[in-house]
């Protein structure tokens, strides 16, 4: 059990009043990977966005345990700082700060060290390297004017750069064209390679062949009604959920 | 005795007025060729304000520019010939103390046609000195000149602060304003820019920072009268504690002005329900063929922006100070001196940290 990282029990959580998580139990170790996969509106970014704190997303029942920790209570800086990291579906726009002024003093909150200039520089560029992200992109302004493949590339640099205990990855490969998959893919197996553990929220697979993930899980109207390997996530490539969803209609 | 309904300033008298006894021309070796500087007061009096008599009331009004006028004890004759362009930015710089707690600076620039220079005024104060500043610049930017004047004000919290500011545009002149305004109790400031002749330009860049009990009062006003004229107003600030801020900007296309443009834009952000913030943008039209629009907008800072900085790390105060010093950046980077920027990036994290 010592090996257990994240562990959700009963958890219902509202949005304006509306339960949108309605009894969520999810289990993941170190370094694993997880899929949730369901269709709109069953409640996958809630869960994300729940996860990392966001004050809108209001925790009526249940608990979230991290790393041995409740955390139900701490903001997302709190959550950062224990290894929680969020790849959002919409990464926000801030003009007037650089993506590499606004990673160093990421990197020094969470971890607690001021950074180096000079040493910080280095670290970027290899990481942005790996991720065929052209120099410049340090210097421009976070997300501004960014395409939404470059948007997203820029989550995971951020990602490899705080080097979470669990990356929570929210419709990633959504957008992307194929190049730009492999890439992603690639950026997150590396994470996965140092026993990180990785929780993908998605509605297709494009990443699963790249992750081969442990377990996935099908997220229906608020709870996780189904999990398995492999084998799920052909099923639903094939069938859809409707199938699914009639199964489960009747609870 | 001054009485300033806008900022709940009342009973206002000016204080004792001591000589400003501190170097305050900063000149790095030689002074370049085709450039004439001296101090004010070591020049002709070809400065009188000759427009102090008639019915229009400009800048922080007559008092105040009557007063600049009999007692001023610093300031600059700046007079740049045809064709010169300095490369380094001219900066003046006052450094209020003990011993120098007044300046009262009048200031006259003059750009010949085809010039082109950087004037930069640093107002600041070095100690918990009561200081004093009430100043006067007048600008004139002759045909084809090009002119930027960046103010900075960053006095400390007892001092109070005063200035007018003035332009006159003639022909394809240029006279580009940067304002940045971060200290002082109490702070008027006001900029009038004269587009007199045919497509003339200025464009007027601000920022300011309300905090502590600050009063704000910055007025700027872009007057057209010359035809193809063109202004920009952009103003970027943010208020918090119990920090208020009356923001009057106007665009006044006078009878001529044909095919003028102008647009202002006020942007800021409230930080806490205790600040008041008032905008009052006007836009007035003697002629039929131009082109004006202004945008106001005050709120809050933006929650999605918020959650994702803290995603990754930042406290919530941190990730707001980014979100502030974001809005700043580009006019902070327009200051051409890098440990004059540092300074501002400091004052600004000082600030938004000391809430």
């Amino acid at each position: 059990m010592e090996n257990k990282l994240l562990s959700i029990k009963n958890l219902k959580v509202n949005v304006e009043e509306n339960e949108i998580l309605k009894g969520l139990n999810l289990e993941i170790s170190k370094g694993e990977v997880h899929i949730i996969m369901g269709p709109n509106g069953s409640g996958k970014s809630t869960l994300a966005y729940t996860l990392m704190g966001h004050p809108k997303y209001e925790i009526v029942d249940g608990t979230i345990e991290f790393d041995g920790e409740l955390i139900n209570d701490l903001k997302a800086d709190e959550r950062a700082k224990r290894g929680i990291f969020l790849s959002f579906q919409y990464p926000e726009e801030i003009p007037g700060v650089t993506v590499e002024d606004f990673l160093r003093t990421a990197k020094a909150s969470t971890t607690g060290k001021i950074q180096g200039i000079m040493a910080f520089k280095k670290l970027l560029k290899e990481k942005m390297e790996l991720l065929e992200m052209k120099e410049e992109y340090a210097s421009r302004y976070l997300n501004l004017g960014f395409s939404g493949g470059e948007k997203k590339k820029n989550e995971i640099l951020q990602m490899s750069i705080l080097e979470p205990k669990l990356a929570i990855l929210d419709e990633t490969d959504s957008g992307l064209d194929v190049d730009a998959i492999r890439i992603v893919a690639e950026g997150v197996k590396r994470i996965k390679d140092e026993s990180k553990s990785i929780l993908v929220i998605t509605h297709y697979n494009k990443l699963l062949d790249f992750l081969e993930p442990d377990y996935i899980h099908i997220l229906l109207n608020g709870k996780i009604v189904k999990t398995g390997g492999m084998e799920l996530a052909k099923e639903i490539d094939e069938e859809g959920y409707e199938n699914i969803k009639l199964r489960f209609a009747k609870v | 005795m001054i009485t300033w309904k806008r900022i709940k300033l009342e009973n206002f008298t000016f204080p004792k007025i001591y000589d400003y006894k501190k170097e305050f021309i900063r000149l790095d070796g030689e002074v370049p060729v085709g450039l004439r500087l001296d101090k004010i007061y070591d020049t002709i009096d070809r400065t009188k304000i000759n427009w102090l008599n008639s019915n229009e009331i400009y800048g922080l009004g007559k008092e105040f520019l009557s007063f600049v006028n009999e007692f001023y004890n610093s300031g600059i004759s700046l007079y740049l010939n045809s064709n010169i362009k300095l490369n380094n930015p001219i900066v003046v710089e006052f450094n209020m103390d003990k011993e120098n707690p007044t300046v009262i600076d009048k200031n006259i620039i003059i750009a010949e046609p085809n010039s082109e220079a950087t004037i930069l005024f640093h107002y600041c104060t070095d100690e918990e000195v009561e200081a004093f500043h009430n100043g006067f610049t007048e600008i004139h930017a002759k045909e084809n000149s090009s002119l930027t004047i960046i103010k900075i004000q960053r006095m400390n919290d007892l001092s109070q602060n005063f200035d007018t500011n003035i332009a006159y545009v003639k022909g394809e002149g240029k006279v580009n304003w940067i304002t940045v305004e971060l200290g002082s109790q109490i702070s008027g400031s006001n900029y009038t820019t004269f587009l007199d002749e045919v497509a003339s330009e200025s464009k007027l860049s601000s920022i300011y920072l309300g905090d502590g009990n600050r009063k704000m009062d910055l007025s700027y006003s872009m007057i057209h009268k010359g035809p193809r004229s063109i202004s920009n107003i952009e103003s970027r600030g943010a208020l918090m504690d119990n920090s208020r801020k009356v923001f009057r900007g106007n665009l006044d296309f006078r009878r001529g002005s044909r095919l003028a443009k102008g647009s202002e834009e006020e942007y800021v952000l409230l930080l806490d329900p205790s600040v008041k913030s008032d905008s009052i943008p006007a836009l007035l039209c003697e002629e039929d063929d131009v082109q004006g629009e202004h945008a106001a907008s005050a709120g809050q800072i933006n929650e999605s922006q918020l959650f994702y900085l803290m995603s990754r790390g930042l406290r919530e105060r941190e990730a707001k100070k980014l979100i502030i010093e974001g809005a700043f950046r580009p006019v902070i980077d327009r200051i051409p001196i890098k440990e004059l920027k540092e300074i501002i990036d400091l004052e600004v994290e000082r600030r938004l940290i000391n809430e």
